[in-house]
């Protein structure tokens, strides 16, 4: 379960809260329905990947945490693909966070 | 192998040391050193770049610079193994900069009692070679194993040098501490390998 806190920071986790929040707001969802629609469309509605492809500058594994400095990196998805000069990756194995 | 040609072609082999004219390319030199103080391997981790410290699988930071290209296995102890290097100074000159990286950390590390451990060293005689009839000849040093590996090994007593011999004329010399043990080894076993030379039908 705790692998999801870190999909519900990302920009499509804080958009579904969001909306979420709205519906309870207005009451046309009970807080518990919310909390449970959350957990199953971050199981089973984002299926989208994302490829990257870059030079990398600096890489770094510690406590089970890689960290990636990559240069003129490629971002693609299934619909746009974009540059960009410089970003850090920071992942760790999600096995490790549902423990 | 386009490496050994391109070398051969640059400067003639001297025929007095490698009478076969072929000269083993080094592709691998493992040293070690002691940077002679007691280090924190997370602190290193987390501070140096493009270091990997996974405590579980294995008790050492593994560090990699891109000149020379190397890998570094630091050990809390302060004994390091630089391994990838393929020449015995590039080596040096490799452990030579892990250790400074090590001191710019604000370790007090020494750059003690530094020594090659092996090197590896390959060729290709560009013929084909009948292992078979080399292992039979050869029994008391050859270990041919088609279903285990496809090439056979051959453990030279005098210089103390293994090499694997393959069907295709590739030979891979490792064991030596230095150079020349690399060189004797293949001068060593070149008349025998002229000798079981296959014949192609």
């Amino acid at each position: 379960m705790a692998t999801f806190e870190l999909y519900r920071r990302s920009t499509i986790g804080m958009c579904l809260t969001e909306t979420l929040d709205e519906m309870v707001q207005s009451g046309t969802l009970s807080p518990e329905l919310a909390i449970q629609s959350m957990t199953e469309a971050l199981e089973t509605q984002v299926k989208s990947k994302v490829t990257i492809k870059g030079h990398l500058h600096t890489y770094r594994f510690c406590d089970n945490v890689w960290t990636f400095i990559l240069q003129d990196a490629l971002f693609k998805n299934e619909e746009t693909q974009e540059n960009v000069g410089r970003v850090k990756i920071v992942a760790c194995d999600s096995k490790l966070l549902t423990q | 192998m386009a490496e050994q040609g391109g070398l051969e072609g640059s400067q003639p082999v001297d025929l007095s040391k490698h009478p076969s004219g072929i000269v083993p390319t080094l592709q691998n030199i493992v040293s070690t050193v002691n940077l002679d103080c007691k280090l924190d391997l997370k602190q290193i981790a987390l501070q140096a770049r493009n270091a990997e410290y996974n405590p579980k699988r294995f008790a050492a930071v593994i560090m990699r610079i891109r000149e020379p290209k190397t890998t570094a296995l630091i050990f809390a102890s302060g004994k390091m193994v630089c391994t990838g290097a393929k020449s015995e100074q590039q080596s040096k000159l490799a452990a030579r900069k892990y250790a400074r990286i090590i001191q710019k950390l604000g370790f007090p590390a020494k750059f003690k009692d530094f020594k090659i451990q092996n090197i590896v060293g390959s060729c290709d005689v560009k013929f084909p070679i009948r292992l078979e009839g080399l292992a039979y000849s050869h029994g008391a040093f050859s270990s041919y194993e088609p279903e285990l590996f496809p090439g056979l090994i051959y453990r030279m007593k005098q210089p103390k040098i293994v090499l694997l011999i393959f069907v295709s004329g590739k030979i891979v010399i490792t064991g030596a501490k230095v150079r020349d043990e690399t060189y004797t080894a293949f001068e060593n076993i070149y008349p025998v390998l002229t000798e079981f030379r296959k014949i192609q039908q």
